[in-house]
């Protein structure tokens, strides 16, 4: 391996990072483009040829996303949803995971293929039932009302890859427990789920990021009640779209599925591959 | 490792106690039930009951009144008038040729990026943190920031590349916004190919290296087939993905110039909700869903994919 390693090396080193510096560059570029655009000023933001480097920097458009539009607001609106929504997610998964994955129940496998299929069902199939039933309950333009629909969409995958976390949890850790007179709920609380702990990590920055992301139901469901995308997509009018207040505002909002994008990246490329690939 | 395991297992069988096993995994099978009843639940609420109303929506006649939606008798009139329909049978062209255009270059583009981040001697970590931005990324974010960049008189792409109407032109706008895409979703698909290079036993390499396999066929006959479990779960995540397309044209273009970029999840929407006609909406959102369904099936046939049974 080492020699084949070392020779393979001297091949390609340049290519290699010549490559790797391209697709920084194609990753890069908008993203440069989004943040540095976000700090010119709004008149600066109308500027042909456009300024490669903003000239004065300019906090402008921020205080104009939390002062002249309501951002904050939206951002609340999200964090609340997202962060409700994820609970629920990670609550019914882990105990819908564990029995799925470890008790003898008949008709599982039926009911993990059945939920791979309505997570496969794209959400314009159920928008219009959905508007009509969350209107007849009151629920339009309510927290709950988004809660609940991204709660139920991002249940099946969290479903699958809790469940494949837990069927790798030795048998003997659950009978001991079970021997010393630990009922169900305690088994699952204390043994089960510091087990499965990389697996809810993994389901809940999947499901964070799905919610945080949400556009449709959103905004059909809650247009008085604005979720960040929402926000985002409706600060323009037909006359005027203001680039700088959306960027300021998207800026803001990449702040925090960043940082939880970056802590957890390790659960997210196994999610991606060992958890949703074993089933 | 039989031997040993089998006395445990027999175990409580061996206590005597007839049919004990048996009461104690059913109470088992219904405490599964129990743990899983929420989920069920809420799912079935959701997602199910949503699904059958939608079907019987689309078999009716729907009038929408102040007061909410009524059904009239059942009818298909609605299918036959999508299906009729000009604007529906070029949102379906639309939709897969958008789909298949865009998962082929994303796949294309996903491995070879993974391929240069395996080779990568340092920065993997900084460059998979990097990768994962536009992945998390609020798709209308991506439909701002690449309007803005496209834009006629002061966009970026205008000044560097002479390109002054590209949202206006239809061509343009479709491969504006294959583009934007393209560049949120490659990453995605770079992720989860490289996660599966890097399980690939190395040994089948060095035997390949001492067979004097060239680097190009060794890619083709070994990587290629080994990887394909994982390329069947980036395509299908794709495919899923590409075929709901909404939020990119709904901003960027809301489906224009004309009805350029006008995917069948914008359609329906706008069927439902800007012409409230919840009949025909409903018709294009099964119809989309059917064919997502066929088409994820269709794909993971390709991949020859199968759902494992295995601990079940």
């Amino acid at each position: 391996m080492g020699a084949r390693a070392r020779r393979g090396w001297r091949k390609v080193i340049n290519g290699v990072n010549f490559s790797a510096f391209i697709v920084v560059l194609f990753v890069g570029l908008p993203l440069y483009w989004l943040i540095i655009s976000s700090f010119k000023t709004p008149s600066a933001l109308g500027d042909s040829p456009p300024q490669y480097w903003p000239n004065p920097w300019s906090g402008a458009n921020y205080s104009q996303a939390f002062n002249q539009y309501d951002f904050g607001s939206y951002f609340i609106n999200s964090v609340i949803v997202t962060l409700c929504a994820t609970a629920l997610v990670l609550i019914f998964g882990t105990m819908a995971g564990y029995a799925l994955g470890r008790l003898p129940m008949r008709g599982k496998f039926t009911l993990m293929v059945a939920l791979l299929i309505i997570s496969l069902f794209p959400e314009i199939a159920v928008i219009a039932p959905l508007y009509t039933l969350l209107k007849d309950l009151g629920w339009l333009n309510s927290y709950q009302g988004l809660i609940i629909p991204y709660t139920a969409f991002n249940l099946p995958f969290a479903i699958w890859i809790l469940r494949n976390y837990m069927l790798g949890i030795p048998q003997e850790m659950e009978e001991t427990a079970r021997v010393d007179g630990a009922g169900p709920l305690r088994t699952v609380w204390s043994i089960i789920i510091p087990m499965a702990l990389p697996g809810l990590f993994t389901a809940g920055i999947f499901c964070f990021t799905a919610c945080w992301t949400e556009f449709l139901m959103a905004l059909t469901f809650n247009i008085n009640l604005k979720t960040i995308p929402v926000g985002v997509a409706t600060f323009g009018t037909a006359l005027e779209v203001p680039y700088g207040t959306i960027f300021a505002a998207s800026v803001v909002a990449v702040v925090p599925i960043g940082v939880l994008v970056f802590i957890f990246r390790k659960n997210i490329i196994s999610g991606l591959t060992s958890g949703a690939v074993k089933g | 490792m039989t031997a040993m395991s089998t006395p445990i297992e027999r175990a409580p069988a061996s206590r005597g106690l007839a049919g004990r096993p048996d009461v104690n995994r059913r109470r088992m099978a219904r405490l599964g039930w129990g743990f899983s009843a929420p989920a069920l639940i809420i799912v079935i609420a959701v997602t199910i009951f949503p699904i059958v109303y939608s079907v019987v929506l689309s078999l009716s006649n729907v009038t929408v009144t102040g007061n909410g939606i009524t059904l009239g008798g059942a009818t298909g009139s609605n299918y036959v008038q999508v299906v009729q329909n000009s604007t529906w049978q070029y949102a379906l062209g639309f939709t897969i040729i958008y789909t298949i255009i865009t998962v082929i270059v994303e796949l294309v583009l996903g491995t070879l990026i993974a391929l240069v981040l395996q080779r990568l001697a340092a920065g993997r970590g900084a460059m998979m943190a990097l990768l994962l931005i536009p992945w998390s990324m609020i798709t209308v974010i991506n439909a701002e920031l690449w309007q803005y960049i496209y834009e006629g008189t002061y966009g970026v792409a205008g000044a560097l590349f002479g390109l002054h109407d590209i949202l206006g032109n239809s061509l343009q706008a479709i491969i504006g916004l294959m583009i934007a895409d393209i560049w949120k979703t490659t990453p995605f698909v770079a992720i989860i190919v490289l996660a599966g290079l890097v399980m690939l036993p190395g040994d089948i390499y060095e035997a390949a290296e001492v067979d004097g396999s060239s680097g190009w066929s060794t890619f083709w006959r070994i990587t290629v087939p080994l990887l394909r479990p994982t390329l069947a779960i980036a395509v299908l995540f794709r495919v899923l993905q590409a075929f709901g397309l909404f939020d990119l044209p709904f901003v960027m273009t809301n489906g224009g110039p004309g009805k350029a970029t006008t995917s069948l999840a914008i359609l329906g929407y706008k069927a439902i909700f800007q012409n409230l006609d919840f009949g025909t909406g409903a018709a294009v959102a099964t119809t989309t869903a059917l064919l997502v369904l066929i088409g994820c099936l269709v794909s993971l046939r390709a991949f020859k994919v199968q759902v494992g049974r295995e601990g079940m």
